[in-house]
């Protein structure tokens, strides 16, 4: 039934966020034209336009996200949805797997179309960037950053946290949205999600930025590549020297949370 | 006959508020019960709990000898009263959906039900009216080979000259041993299909009578239904 409930999620969930995706597509199509063609004007305008479209697929997805979470569980869709031969575990699972695509989805399309625009630039001004970095290199500020194998294992690190943050961003958004829905807050479920979130984001973020410098859990990058150590990061040497303790303290927080949700879901649930 | 509801000392509150106030009943397999009351007795909410769809009560609840959870789920056809199927859905859509979670849909006979009704397959909900999203609903619903069918006021919203064809399909399209529970104030249009009724009022039920007990008094179910309800009048 999972494999069901999610291949109808991303049916439903698709609709909300394939308009901008298009949009999208359809600006880089006209940047690259103009490439093509070479209008200039026409070409800087559309990485502008892309720039901030970039930015927008990644709100649009976490709004979507959000929007179809409610929609389709606490507006009248949940007749629906609630009377399905499934648990509530599953009903949730489907609904975190998908949203964790989504957004996944958007932050590969920020990358991709940054770095198109980048290579417009690149193209726009004859390899005048270029040659900025080759004057950075000679100049040997280059040479103080980490290697590159230094810099690709901080990318998998960057990965990870990434991932931990959409998890953490999902967890709180799904036990806000589902703690308003219950019998006691339903009356405005809009502003109590909204209070519940932020409230509880705010706590749980002030208790981990505390625990992302005390904690004795940091990555260190060196010139030899990332090294782990259990010292705190307010007593690591290195400049590139960051805790993972406020990472894990909130994703284990939205970890939770999403078990609460789950919970309401099967115990507290009350649909209007 | 097996009983496929039993309802014990339900009750349930919105706040200060009692509902449901030890609502007792329990209905045989293969009956046609209509569930009637004025406006506010607690019908919808008893249903909600019967479905799922409420879960903070107390009181025993057992649909097919189980609590409510997925598998009484998978076992009854619930019609609510509310639009719930999206409006980017089509027919088409609404099919595969159901045909997906309920093993005992018969996407055949559904087809041919939509056709009937002169529904286009391809034709998004936000473009039909509310008669033919109606339609829809109960053609979902009714091509279910359920053990319990829970209709909540399937008439509500549909014109005088369609109710007794709706009806019609009720008694048609039901399983022969299931048994279906239908909530409704128009109850001159529907009484002759009851078997047998119950009156729910201040979240009790005050009456709970085979049909054939109140036509043996000379009286039809509106009647008594007024002579309960009076008041509210």
């Amino acid at each position: 039934m999972l494999g069901k409930l999610i291949k109808h999620e991303f049916k439903h969930s698709a609709r909300y966020v394939t308009a901008i995706y298009a949009c999208t597509a359809a600006v880089l199509l006209v940047m690259l034209f103009a490439l093509l063609v070479k209008i200039t004007w026409l070409s800087i305008a559309a990485s502008i336009v892309l720039y901030f479209a970039g930015i927008l697929v990644v709100v649009m997805t976490l709004v979507s996200v959000i929007k179809n979470f409610y929609d389709t569980l606490y507006t009248n869709q949940g007749y629906l949805s609630f009377t399905l031969p499934v648990k509530c575990g599953n009903l949730l699972a489907s609904k975190v797997i998908v949203s964790f695509v989504w957004i996944i989805l958007s932050v590969i399309a920020l990358a991709v179309i940054y770095f198109i625009v980048y290579q417009n630039a690149l193209a726009q001004t004859d390899g005048e960037i270029g040659t900025i970095l080759d004057m950075l290199k000679e100049s040997g500020v280059l040479d103080m950053l980490p290697s590159g194998a230094a810099i690709a294992k901080l990318l998998v690190l960057i990965v990870v946290l990434l991932l931990l943050a959409i998890l953490t961003f999902v967890g709180f958004v799904y036990f806000s949205v589902t703690l308003a829905n219950t019998r006691l807050l339903q009356k405005h479920p809009k502003i109590f999600g909204f209070l519940i979130f932020f409230g509880s984001y705010a706590a749980a973020n002030s208790i981990g930025a505390k625990l992302t410098y005390s904690l004795p859990m940091s990555f260190s990058v060196t010139g030899d590549g990332l090294k782990f150590a259990f010292a705190s990061m307010e007593s690591s040497e290195s400049v590139f020297s960051f805790g993972i303790g406020g990472t894990i303290f909130m994703a284990l927080v939205a970890v939770a949370m999403l078990f609460a949700t789950g919970w309401i879901m099967e115990h507290k649930v009350n649909i209007k | 006959m097996s009983k496929i509801i039993n309802v014990s000392e339900l009750k349930k509150s919105y706040g200060s508020k009692e509902v449901l106030k030890g609502v007792d009943f329990s209905c045989e397999s293969g009956q046609i019960v209509g569930l009637l009351g004025p406006n506010g007795c607690g019908k919808t909410t008893l249903i909600k709990i019967l479905t799922g769809l409420i879960k903070d009560h107390s009181g025993m609840v057992r649909i097919d000898n189980e609590e409510p959870g997925a598998y009484t789920k998978s076992i009854i056809a619930y019609l609510p009263e509310k639009s719930y199927l999206p409006d980017w859905m089509r027919p088409c859509d609404a099919l595969d959906y159901f045909a997906d979670f309920y093993k005992d849909f018969d996407r055949n006979k559904a087809e041919k039900m939509i056709d009937k009704f002169g529904l286009d397959m391809k034709q998004r909900l936000k473009t039909m009216s509310k008669g033919q999203q109606e339609k829809l609903r109960l053609a979902l619903v009714l091509c279910r080979r359920a053990k319990l069918y829970i209709l909540d006021e399937p008439l509500g919203g549909v014109d005088p000259a369609a109710r007794s064809h709706i009806l019609e399909l009720i008694i048609e399209n039901h399983e022969e041993d299931s048994t279906v529970l239908i909530s409704t104030h128009l109850i001159s249009d529907v009484e002759y299909i009851f078997d047998r009724v119950l009156m729910i009022n201040n979240g009790q039920v005050v009456i709970d009578a085979h049909v054939n007990e109140i036509k043996d008094k000379g009286k039809t179910v509106e009647e008594v239904f007024k002579e309960v309800f009076s008041y509210a009048w």
